[in-house]
């Protein structure tokens, strides 16, 4: 769907085009930028970081910002911007992996973290019905990307963990290293991002949805 | 028969929008991503004050100063950050990019 052969085609770029004329979109995406780009990655305020990715997701239509984060790309550059939307250097990445069912219990301290893990887990769940039809819970892509979504600025932000463009892997920043005899409910945890079809086919309906308006 | 002067029109003072690349903002940053510039455009020629006016007649007595007599269109007040991902994937943020009001000052 990218029909201009003058350019490489890169429908994240255009996604941020599209945001960028549009006042409150370039907004809000300054500001999380602007806030989770402040100094080096130990420096950067990673509470405020999370804060003002919130307020983007809340505050800008989702045309714009699912635009910018479910962008699909044929292409490593493509994907690489994908990847890079959420500043993951600061609202992602830390130097060390901790394990995800550490991860879990400190998101289940914080309410609001632990509500939209609760809404992941239900909107994007593979029950085993699920896993046979390749779709989502009620057939609803938007609510698995919505709850998706909602998980980013919490502790178990998710993102992608390469720049490949169409086979991406999904991933809160944590691993199952050091599990002890909880290895098997860990890799059930992780897999429920890393190998999600629901989630993974609803953000590809997404990108090539024609129910959306083509960015400007 | 008019002139061709006079069928120009002359707009007022004015926001305007141009769509550039972070490149073409030739500001030292590569960048494909589009960003909208806005920038003030148009006549201030209705905005002449008194000062405007004397200051005119009185240029002679001033013995080739670098004075102006016409309000110009300017920014008179400017958006706040543009933020932006380069080409070697790391962002930016520039301050005072565009104008969001304009002015004869």
């Amino acid at each position: 769907h990218c029909l201009d052969s003058t350019r490489p085609c890169n429908p994240c770029l255009d996604a941020t085009k599209a945001c960028n004329l549009n006042e409150t979109c370039r907004r809000q995406r300054s500001a999380y930028i602007d806030t989770c780009n402040k100094g080096p990655q130990d420096g950067c305020n990673r509470k405020r970081c999370h804060k003002s990715l919130r307020q983007f997701f809340d505050r800008v239509q989702t045309e714009h910002s699912y635009g910018l984060l479910f962008c699909s790309c044929p292409n490593n550059a493509c994907a690489e911007r994908r990847r890079q939307t959420i500043v993951p250097s600061c609202s992602f990445e830390e130097k060390a992996k901790p394990n995800c069912l550490e991860l879990r219990r400190t998101c289940r301290l914080d309410p609001l973290c632990r509500s939209r893990l609760a809404d992941f887990h239900k909107n994007c769940q593979m029950t085993p019905v699920q896993q046979l039809s390749n779709s989502c819970p009620n057939e609803d892509y938007q609510a698995c990307l919505a709850a998706y979504v909602g998980l980013i600025g919490t502790d178990m932000t998710p993102n992608y963990m390469d720049s490949t463009p169409t086979n991406f892997t999904i991933s809160p920043w944590c691993s199952c290293r050091g599990s002890g005899n909880q290895e098997e409910e860990c890799e059930r945890f992780l897999q429920d991002f890393r190998e999600n079809t629901c989630l993974r086919n609803a953000i590809q309906a997404f990108g090539y949805g024609t129910d959306r308006p083509k960015p400007a | 028969k008019r002139t061709k002067r006079a069928r120009k029109v002359t707009t007022p003072c004015s926001l305007l929008n141009l769509e550039v690349t972070v490149s073409q903002l030739e500001l030292g940053y590569e960048g494909d991503e589009t960003v909208l510039f806005r920038y003030c455009s148009g006549k201030c020629s209705a905005s002449r004050r008194n000062y405007d006016i004397t200051l005119a007649s009185v240029k002679k007595r001033l013995q080739g100063k670098k004075i102006r007599h016409n309000p110009c269109c300017r920014p008179t007040s400017y958006e706040e950050d543009i933020s932006f991902l380069d080409n070697n994937y790391k962002y930016h943020t520039i301050k005072e990019l565009s104008a969001s009001q304009c002015g004869c000052v």
